[in-house]
């Protein structure tokens, strides 16, 4: 259902692009013409899937764990990505990052003074190492 | 031929200096490593490689990719066999025989036919890259815009049907979408800002490295630790070095596989893993004890091994002459060589007419690493395997971040790589494949400005596009492919032909 109204909307989108008519361009180059034949195709693939799912009977979902590992997996990176790189130094933002996501993972498998040495270590070894690498190794501009 | 395969041997003896010999050395070992460690696939490494290599001379970068990529589908054997758990999706059809091979002890006769199976395979693939990709080069000289647009859209059909055996409708969306991914931004007719809603980000449109490793690297991250963790590897087991006669009472299958590997290589978006799967089904098929493939049979592991890395060099042949990736990480392989200044397409035996034979030549001494290196350090290797995750999958995180944004410098890029992870983290949870919407974001640009440049040249007539011939093969193709994937059309054909 998602895929046709996207196939609807870009279809509508590319009917909205300029022709250039003005500037003596053919009609046949207009820039809506590619999106709008893409458009089209995934509005039909869309009502294909659409068709198929209210034929088929109603599969049940995996009952899979996990989802707390992924949403702390997924909330650690996105807070380092786009919470502390770029509004602090890279190298604390890479250490303050590796520390709590080793931390976080490891917690209650070793003791607790083993666990923050070792996230300790990895956090300071990968900050001072990939920072070292890209810029002065590679020539890289770091975020 | 002889000629080819006269300029093949030149360029693998102008290649062993040891400077380039120390090049491929750390990097097959380093996409050995990649392809170990499960969530870290070839692309990936390939991409990530590239962001280092990108102020590297030209030839230096590209022999580090090649042979980062080589070691990348070798290395994921060995977590096929160990763990049951592919390191790469091209050893899939490993871990049918390797694991069970495993657990009857038979860890180390595994791990050494699989390296040995590779290395022939990578030759076997090699030989026909020489061969084939001339001829090919010359082929497409003849295409034009309308045979263009058709190679576009063949790729992501056939990418979209192969990837998705049971389902090609989703493997035809994922490609699709990644067409639609690649128009946004500027054109390149008339310089358009196509879905870019006065943002000069999204003006540049989406980078393709910033997008893959979104979909390889942080997709792959936020799977794996959605998964409960692996078992850790102790022992492999007993003698390596696989006997030679077993080897060479196997020359046919050996063959046969890297051939198939290497025409599944060559098809555009379909890469290793279809080359390890269809090398494996002949296999099966010519077996006399076709019951034990599954239970540990060193056949199908050896052909497996063989296909998946003979698909290297299939991969890299239309990349070089048509500038059409056969795989995901060939698609990458083609973004770095357009970041080196190497413009790879039909031109290419005219503008460059050695960079064939010295790319076959790449192949050639990363295959000889994955040997060397392979059968040398079966045990040290192990080690890999026994880092956890969650001190692995930060790293690679800072990677992804770094990687992202170090070629344009644009913290925008930063934010693809996050979109395209989560994005590709959900599409693979609904089981649609990676590598269509890779060759569709690759294709883009190929299918927007050939099918608009085709329709002006015929004044809006869509007849050339099928009448010319080339372009009436490629679509007719690409009609027999679309049926092929909708089931009642298939079935109605197979009873037709059970009739006749």
């Amino acid at each position: 259902m998602l895929l046709t109204v996207l196939g609807v909307a870009v279809i509508v989108e590319s009917v909205r692009m300029p022709r250039l008519q003005e500037l003596g361009v053919d009609p046949m180059s207009a820039p809506g013409l590619t999106p709008g034949l893409l458009g089209v195709i995934l509005t039909g693939l869309g009502i294909a899937l659409f068709a198929r799912s209210v034929r088929a009977a109603p599969v049940a979902g995996e009952a899979e764990g996990g989802w707390g590992r992924l949403a702390l997996a997924l909330g650690l990176c996105l807070l380092y990505a786009a919470g502390l790189v770029g509004r602090m130094p890279f190298m604390a933002a890479t250490g303050i990052f590796v520390f709590l996501f080793v931390a976080a993972f490891s917690w209650g498998r070793a003791s607790a003074a083993r666990m923050l040495m070792m996230a300790l270590a990895l956090a300071v070894g990968t900050a001072v190492l990939v920072t070292f690498l890209f810029e002065k190794i590679f020539l890289v501009r770091l975020p | 031929m002889i000629d080819q395969l006269i300029d093949l041997g030149a360029a693998i003896v102008a290649l062993a200096a040891p400077s380039s010999l120390l090049s491929v050395l750390w990097a097959t070992l380093l996409g050995m490593t990649v392809g170990m460690l499960p969530g870290l696939t070839a692309t990936l490494g390939i991409a990530l490689l590239t962001t280092l290599t990108f102020r590297m001379a030209p030839e230096d970068a590209i022999l580090i990719l090649i042979s980062m990529y080589v070691g990348a589908i070798y290395g994921g054997s060995r977590t096929a066999i160990l763990l049951n758990i592919p390191g790469t999706p091209a050893n899939a059809a490993s871990s049918l025989d390797g694991f069970p091979l495993a657990r009857q002890g038979r860890a180390g006769e595994a791990m050494g036919l699989a390296t040995v199976g590779s290395f022939l395979g990578g030759c076997v693939g090699l030989v026909l890259l020489a061969l084939i990709a001339p001829q090919l080069a010359e082929f497409g000289l003849r295409f034009q815009s309308y045979e263009f647009f058709w190679l576009a859209v063949f790729g992501v059909v056939i990418s979209g049907r192969l990837t998705a055996m049971d389902d090609p409708i989703k493997g035809w969306v994922a490609g699709f979408l990644g067409l639609l991914l690649a128009q946004v931004g500027q054109e390149g007719i008339h310089a358009y800002q196509r879905f870019s809603y006065g943002s000069v980000d999204l003006a540049g449109g989406f980078g393709l490295l910033p997008a893959l490793v979104g979909a390889f690297g942080f997709a792959e991250l936020l799977s794996v630790m959605k998964q409960p963790a692996y078992q850790t590897v102790r022992d492999y087991g007993g003698r390596v070095l696989p006997r030679l006669r077993t080897v060479l009472s196997r020359w046919w299958l050996v063959l046969r596989s890297g051939v198939l590997g290497t025409v599944m290589g060559i098809i555009p978006g379909v890469g290793e893993d279809m080359g390890a799967w269809v090398s494996y089904a002949a296999a099966r098929r010519a077996s006399r004890e076709p019951e034990t493939f599954g239970s540990g049979n060193t056949a199908g592991l050896l052909a497996a091994e063989t296909g998946n890395n003979a698909a290297v060099p299939g991969a890299i042949i239309p990349v070089l002459t048509l500038a059409v990736p056969g795989s995901a990480p060939a698609a990458v392989l083609l973004a770095a060589m357009f970041i080196h200044g190497v413009r790879p397409g039909p031109l290419i035996m005219i503008e460059n007419p050695g960079f064939i034979f010295e790319v076959a030549a790449m192949v050639f001494w990363a295959s000889v690493a994955i040997l060397l290196l392979g059968l040398a350090l079966t045990k040290p290797m192990l080690f890999v395997l026994r880092v956890p995750r969650e001190y692995l999958m930060p790293i690679v995180f800072v990677l992804c971040v770094v990687g992202s944004f170090a070629i344009a410098s644009r913290v925008f890029d930063i934010w693809v790589m996050l979109g395209f992870g989560v994005f590709g983290f959900i599409l693979r949870q609904m089981n649609y494949p990676m590598a269509p919407l890779v060759l569709g974001i690759v294709l883009g640009d190929i299918l927007d400005k050939n099918f608009r440049r085709g329709m002006v040249l015929s004044d809006g007539s869509f007849e050339p596009f099928v009448t010319r011939p080339i372009s009436g093969v490629l679509a007719a193709l690409t009609l027999v492919t679309i049926l092929w994937g909708i089931g009642p059309v298939r079935r109605a054909v197979a009873r037709l032909f059970r009739r006749s």
